[in-house]
């Protein structure tokens, strides 16, 4: 297992590598840079000039890979542009906001999702299942934003129950911090549940059509023990995959939720980075959102045999 | 069992959305569309790192609620007979928020630091020598006076002290920088302090109740009466206007900047207010002047006539703007009948001018952006099509907006739906547009009698006399449409019916003699 997980990471490297170049070449292939973002319309070429020698932007874009890629080497993904505040502890603050909304949402998504998947499939046809899927696809055609605004509105406005704006830490204040997360999980959490009711129940009628089921089933097991024991732990494989991809790109960043409840997250310090051209914070996020993706989807796959023996890490 | 859980589930939200409103009950709570860059004044800076740093420091001089210069720190300014020497009183009892008292020492303090080049202070180019003006000392003869000598008289020095975007020339404690030199916070004199800056989240201001304002009943821009009506003030950083909306309508915000869309529903709401007000940003569309195309004069006039002024810039604005086609903007001293006389709507007009320029069908590409903040969208949609009514082949470009300041700066477009920041005195506003192309390719106006004008104007004290030199400007810029300005910018705020003393004004908000009602 350890040599299956060290093999993986190794594997990363060279991704992580081409996601570092390739960042770090287009960002500056886009026309506009933060000197100029940041002296407006009154740049004048002396200034901008000048701003542009202090940011270091100035260098060729060698040096300057090499300046960044060397302190990366050292865990140092530099500073700021905008904020002057040092790159990785900045995406670590943010990341850790995003990751309570995303692994929470997930977390009761899949709780939610995959039982009702697996019944829909179970009772296939039946007024129960055309239910569940309308109400997956329904959830899933739903664009986030306006599915967060709707529950502003409604939770926030007309019930009064949830604040409308802010975000307040959890460790600050236990209570408040909920109240405040309570609306943008439930966003992602409706919208997850399509996802993931669709693929539980697409992969258990897979399974369910099988011969060893009509075995089980032809040897007197009851109903629940054919779809648990049987049914579902081999059905299960192809949506803990999606759970992964699911999990890695929302913590890559759920940049609309948090614009929309003023979250401040991984994903809204991304987005905000790109319109100021913060080449270190951009080039940083990326690559972390990266190694989240790798390191999610490498967890998920050593997760395999616990489901499904069959799958060993050899 | 179900209801005993729903009712516990409600109870604890109830609870904790009281608590919510009863912190907010003592603050007042205004919005800004994202974070302050940092508290360095005139350093790293943008609007909004301005709108929240003047709550804290103030500087000699500041603007009036007019856009005209007058003390602040000041007690009072002396100008030299030869018009080079500033003598600034200083106002006595006034102190910083550490508690010690401000004295000409730590104004020389702050001038040192700011013309170190290492402070990286935005103006300093405009006050070394390298952009004509110079300030050849400074110095404090006593404990109330400061002394600063320039290499030649300038009309403008005062309002370059004042400008918002260099801080304001912020007076600060010298404690404000760490023992190396480097940015702490800002330790200054104005109505507020600096409390907790949560990054990307909020930041807290802190009445200062040792805070002395300047003379006047009443606020006047940056000067006249200057309390903090309230002890705590906090600037959210929410960046969706659907959210501010939201805030507003919840009672959880009090003050914001709202979009011309949103003002008449948040005036119809019983619980809040729309104020609005003109600000000496200028909207409209630049033309390359170089371009093969528009370098013809009788062109770019066609283009002007083909464009129904009001009724463009009364869609743009809903209803809110009015029409400005000069540099100057509408509520300045300097805009008089001369300024009045803009772009005259006529297509037929056009349509001959076209015909007397040869022109031949070529496209006219507008670059515009979809920031929330700028009508450059809506105002090039608007012109393309009442250009193409008179027979111009406009097209639009849509960039986002780091790729459009950048072409701006390369002189790389034909024609761009633009915003020009906010200038007070029209010398600066007229500055921004022109210049040599060779030297700086964002300039579009390079008329040499124009910018022969223009150096005057920086130069001439006398208001008369420069209100002369303005309306030839202006004459001249409507002849020579080297840019369509179409409107002044609309301030709209909308607060809270508890929230009182609310007043737009040149896109700042400002905090200080402001109430709320518990």
């Amino acid at each position: 297992m350890l040599r299956f997980a060290l093999t993986r990471i190794l594997m990363a490297l060279p991704t992580l590598l081409i996601v570092a170049v390739s960042v770090f070449v287009l960002i500056r292939l886009i026309p506009g840079d933060p000197a100029q973002l940041m002296l407006g319309d009154l740049a004048d070429p002396a200034s901008l000039a000048d701003l542009r020698g202090r940011l270091g932007l100035d260098k060729s874009l060698p040096v300057q890979f090499g300046i960044w890629f060397g302190n990366l080497l050292h865990g140092d993904l530099g500073q700021s542009i905008s904020s002057q505040q040092a790159v990785l502890p900045l995406i670590l603050q943010r990341f850790w906001i995003s990751a309570q909304i995303v692994l929470v949402a997930v977390l009761l998504a899949v709780l939610v999702a995959v039982p009702a998947g697996v019944i829909a499939a179970w009772r296939q046809n039946s007024s129960l299942d055309l239910g569940l899927v309308g109400l997956a696809t329904l959830l899933l055609s739903i664009p986030t934003f306006w599915l967060g605004l709707l529950l502003l509105l409604f939770f926030g406005l007309k019930l009064e129950w949830l604040p409308v704006v802010g975000y307040v830490s959890i460790s600050e204040d236990a209570t408040r911090g909920i109240l405040y997360l309570v609306m943008p999980i439930m966003t992602l959490f409706l919208h997850e549940i399509g996802v993931l009711l669709r693929m539980a129940r697409a992969s258990t009628l897979e399974v369910l059509r099988l011969d060893y089921i009509t075995h089980a089933r032809a040897k007197g097991l009851s109903e629940g023990a054919v779809l648990w024991r049987h049914a579902f732990k081999n059905a299960f494989g192809p949506t803990w995959t999606l759970i992964g991809l699911v999990l890695g790109n929302l913590l890559g960043g759920i940049a609309v939720v948090e614009t929309v409840f003023t979250i401040p997250g991984l994903g809204r310090l991304l987005v905000d980075s790109i319109f100021a051209r913060d080449y270190p914070v951009i080039q940083g996020c990326l690559l972390f959102v990266a190694f989240t993706y790798v390191v999610v989807n490498l967890v998920i796959d050593l997760c395999y045999p616990i489901f499904d023996p069959r799958v060993t890490a050899q | 069992m179900n209801r005993i859980l729903a009712s516990a589930f409600a109870l604890a939200l109830s609870a904790g959305t009281f608590q919510v409103h009863a912190v907010q009950a003592q603050t007042l709570t205004a919005v800004l569309n994202a974070d302050m860059r940092s508290s360095n004044p005139g350093v790293n800076r943008d609007d909004n790192t301005d709108t929240v740093v003047l709550h804290i420091v103030e500087g000699l001089v500041g603007y009036d609620e007019g856009g005209s210069v007058g003390p602040l720190l000041a007690e009072k300014v002396d100008l030299s007979q030869d018009g080079k020497t500033y003598t600034f009183t200083l106002r006595k009892g006034v102190k910083f928020h550490n508690g010690a008292e401000l004295t000409s020492a730590d104004v020389l303090w702050s001038w040192t630091r700011y013309m170190d080049p290492k402070t990286d202070w935005r103006c300093l180019g405009d006050l070394d020598g390298r952009n004509g003006l110079k300030v050849v000392s400074a110095t404090a003869p006593d404990a109330n006076t400061f002394v600063m000598e320039l290499n030649a008289p300038n009309a403008l020095f005062l309002d370059t002290l004042a400008r918002t975007d260099c801080g304001g020339t912020a007076i600060i404690h010298k404690d404000s920088v760490k023992a190396d030199g480097s940015w702490d916070k800002p330790i200054g004199t104005g109505p507020f302090k600096l409390g907790e800056w949560k990054r990307g989240q909020s930041i807290q201001l802190l009445a200062y109740e040792g805070y002395v304002s300047p003379k006047g009943a009443t606020r006047d821009g940056m000067l006249g009466s200057k309390r903090p009506l309230v002890k705590e003030a906090r600037f959210m950083v929410i960046p969706d206007a659907a959210t501010v909306k939201a805030g507003l309508m919840a009672g959880s915000l009090d003050i914001a900047s709202v979009p011309e869309i949103d003002a008449a529903e948040l005036k119809a709401h019983p619980k809040l207010n729309v104020v609005t007000g003109t600000n000496p940003v200028r909207h409209g569309m630049i033309i390359q002047t170089r371009d093969p195309v528009l370098k013809n004069v009788k062109l770019r006039q066609a283009i002007a006539a083909s464009i129904d002024f009001p009724e463009l810039v009364a869609n743009v604005t809903n209803n809110l703007g009015q029409p400005n086609n000069s540099p100057i903007y509408m509520t300045s001293k300097y805009f008089g009948e001369a300024e009045k006389q803009g772009f005259k709507y006529d297509p037929a007009l056009a349509k001959k001018l076209l015909q007397e320029a040869g022109y031949k069908g070529e496209k006219i590409t507008i670059l515009a952006n979809k920031r929330s903040t700028a009508p450059s969208f809506n105002t090039a949609v608007i012109a393309q099509q009442m250009m193409q009514a008179v027979g111009i082949n406009a097209d639009i470009e849509v960039l986002e907006w780091a790729t459009q300041l950048d072409r701006y700066n390369k002189g790389n477009y034909q024609m761009e739906a633009f915003s020009y920041s906010g200038r007070f005195d029209p010398a600066l506003g007229f500055e921004q547009i022109s210049g040599p192309k060779d030297k700086q390719p964002r300039k579009v106006w390079e008329d040499p009698e124009a910018l022969a004008l223009i150096d005057k104007s920086m130069v001439v004290a006398d208001v008369t006399e420069r209100q002369k030199i303005f309306d030839d400007l202006h004459k001249r810029f409507i002849e020579q449409v080297p840019t369509i300005f179409t409107h002044n910018d609309v301030d709209i705020v909308a607060h809270s019916k508890r929230v009182s003393g609310v007043k737009p004004w040149m896109s700042k908000l400002r905090l200080w003699e402001v109430g709320v009602a518990n």
